[in-house]
């Protein structure tokens, strides 16, 4: 892969406007005084700065309406900062031209609060789409998209479509998706708020364990006990600001 | 490259399967496209005929020069070597006085009756003047015709000069006409297939948002869209090439007559495989141009 002679070109590019982005070589996104303004005074996030390494796996919470969502879709250009800086991937997200954003999207898998499938297409068509994009041979993408349909215990609904599939069964669809073209940053909003617990869990192991393939992985959640279970580091967001930043007791730093 | 190849098979499938979710736009589109291209195919059709006769109309192409009666028969020998060295004249026949009366009475039968009354042959005698092939158009007749003008001996000229260009008026009128027509249709095609081609993007912008979304580029949303424009206009076009084809076979030989005065007498043609394949890959550009004008129109991905 070329990905990372691609990363280093654009990353050199970036280094004359934001010298302090990139002191640390292993962080995957960092975010420098970010702030977002929907409308005028009303701020969704006020001065984040946050750094998430590679392959680290971190939980987002806060109450309705903290600021999660705004700042997950930060992260892969569907909203553009107010103020402030972000750096993902090596490629500082307020620059990014009309053909660089999708570039960088195609590494970063997106589960959304509202799932977001194709209606009109099968359960095995809205999965592909990610492999679609990059010009994945037909042959593997049917292979890739079996696969991880089956890990989630959803290939006998392939042929199905998104509409007539119980939430529980899009949500993980939506997962299948993020998680098919073995993205570098995983971005899952509310993964499991339509799952029951047995299968809550099934779904965050599997989350987590991209984690351990050296995936970037933050998820937004209101569920407080998942996050004490996984003893993760959790950011909790409140009002849009940041107010509590915390690994686990004798997590190593 | 591969990629594209790999992706014309996504690109394929997602078309078909936007045309599949709005049959009737899309029916609509190609049957406008099908009878705008059948009105420019039948001009096609009726100037190709009309253009393939004054080609082979050229080839009887000749001038008749009458000569004086009072020529004596060594000038007329003359006359037919100084004829001979005209620019443009390939050979000259000359047709004697009775021959000339031969003919005639050939040619009206028991009408020759009229002639018995008379003592003398009143026809001319003649030279039939044939042209080389290079002055068998309107204007290199013309030129021969002013050349064999006023020499001395040459009573009277005649030659299909007028019918020539009358015809040929008639052909640049139809083609003015044909071409104004296709402007106009190419247009509200363009128009009909762009509008159709919105309406589709607008059908579907949840669909292009979560596409953007995934990294789809714009091109990759966009071909789909192009695809089904290019489909459509090919469909059309391949209508009209079935309907003209129907017209072409059934309908025209009820009209014999209008045939007869339009061609005289030559039997129509239909396109030859080229012009027909013209004809599909032009409607195929009118859908392709009118999807890329709903595309660029204000549309973001
Ligand atoms: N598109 C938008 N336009 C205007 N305001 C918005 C928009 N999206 C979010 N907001 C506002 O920004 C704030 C943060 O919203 P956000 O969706 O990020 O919260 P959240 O933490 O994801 O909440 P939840 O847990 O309910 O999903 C809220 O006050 C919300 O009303
Ligand atoms: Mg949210």
């Amino acid at each position: 892969m070329t990905r990372g002679g691609r990363s280093s070109r654009f990353w050199s590019r970036d280094r004359r406007g934001v010298p302090a982005l990139e002191s640390r070589g292993d962080a995957a996104i960092r975010m420098f005084h970010v702030s977002k303004a929907y409308g005028a005074g009303s701020f969704a996030l006020r001065d984040v700065s946050l750094e998430f390494r590679k392959g680290e796996f971190v939980f987002l919470t806060g109450p309705s309406g903290a600021g999660k969502t705004t700042l997950l879709k930060l992260l892969f250009s569907a909203e553009q900062p107010s103020e402030g800086q972000i750096v993902v991937l090596g490629r500082n997200i307020a620059r990014l031209g009309r053909t660089a954003v999708p570039l960088l999207r195609r590494r970063i898998g997106v589960v959304f609060q509202d799932f977001k499938l194709l209606p009109r297409r099968t359960v095995e068509e809205n999965v592909a789409l990610s492999l679609d994009v990059v010009g994945t041979p037909r042959r593997a993408v049917r292979q890739k998209v079996f696969a991880i349909l089956k890990q989630l215990g959803l290939q006998h609904r392939r042929y199905h479509h998104p509409l007539s599939l119980s939430g529980g069964e899009q949500q993980r669809i939506a997962i299948a998706r993020a998680l098919v073209n073995e993205p570098e940053i995983l971005l899952a909003d509310e993964p499991t708020g339509n799952l029951d617990p047995d299968l809550t869990l099934d779904i965050m192991d599997l989350i987590a364990s991209a984690a351990t393939r050296g995936t970037t992985v933050i998820v937004a959640t209101h569920e407080l006990s998942l996050v004490s279970r996984y003893g993760k580091r959790a950011v909790r967001l409140d009002g849009g600001g940041v107010v509590e930043d915390s690994l686990p007791p004798g997590a190593p730093a | 490259m591969s990629r594209s190849l790999v992706q014309l098979g996504y690109f394929t499938r997602t078309a078909l399967r936007g045309l599949r979710s709005s049959p009737i736009t899309s029916a609509i589109a190609v049957i406008t496209i099908g009878v705008s291209l059948v009105l420019v195919g039948a001009f096609m059709l009726l100037l190709g005929n009309m253009e393939g006769l004054l080609d082979r109309f050229g080839d009887d192409l000749y001038v008749t020069a009458y000569l004086d009666d009072a020529l004596a028969a060594e000038d007329q020998r003359a006359l037919v070597e100084l004829v001979t060295t005209v620019e443009g004249v390939e050979h000259v026949r000359m047709v004697s006085k009775e021959e000339a009366l031969e003919r005639f009475r050939a040619g009206v039968g028991r009408g020759a009756a009229l002639l018995e009354g008379l003592d003398e042959n009143p026809l001319p005698a003649s030279l039939e003047i044939t042209l080389a092939p290079a002055r068998r158009t309107s204007d290199g007749l013309r030129i021969v015709v002013e050349s064999l003008d006023g020499l001395p001996g040459v009573a009277d000229l005649a030659s299909g000069q007028d019918w020539v260009e009358g015809y040929l008026r008639a052909v640049a009128l139809i083609r003015g006409v044909g071409i104004g027509l296709g402007v106009i249709l190419a247009l509200a095609t363009l128009l009909i297939v762009a509008n159709t081609i919105r309406l589709a993007v607008l059908a579907r912008d949840d669909e292009i948002e979560i596409l953007a979304l995934v990294g789809a580029s714009r091109a990759f949303v966009a071909v789909p869209f192009l695809l089904e424009g290019l489909v459509q206009g090919a469909a059309g076009g391949a209508a009209a090439l079935v309907l003209l084809l129907g017209i072409f076979h059934l309908v025209l030989p009820g009209f014999e007559f209008g045939l007869e005065f339009l061609l005289g007498g030559v039997a129509p043609r239909f396109f030859s495989g080229a012009e027909a394949a013209a004809l599909v890959g032009g409607g195929a550009s009118l859908g392709l141009f009118g999807s890329v004008a709903a595309l660029s129109g204000g549309w973001r991905a």
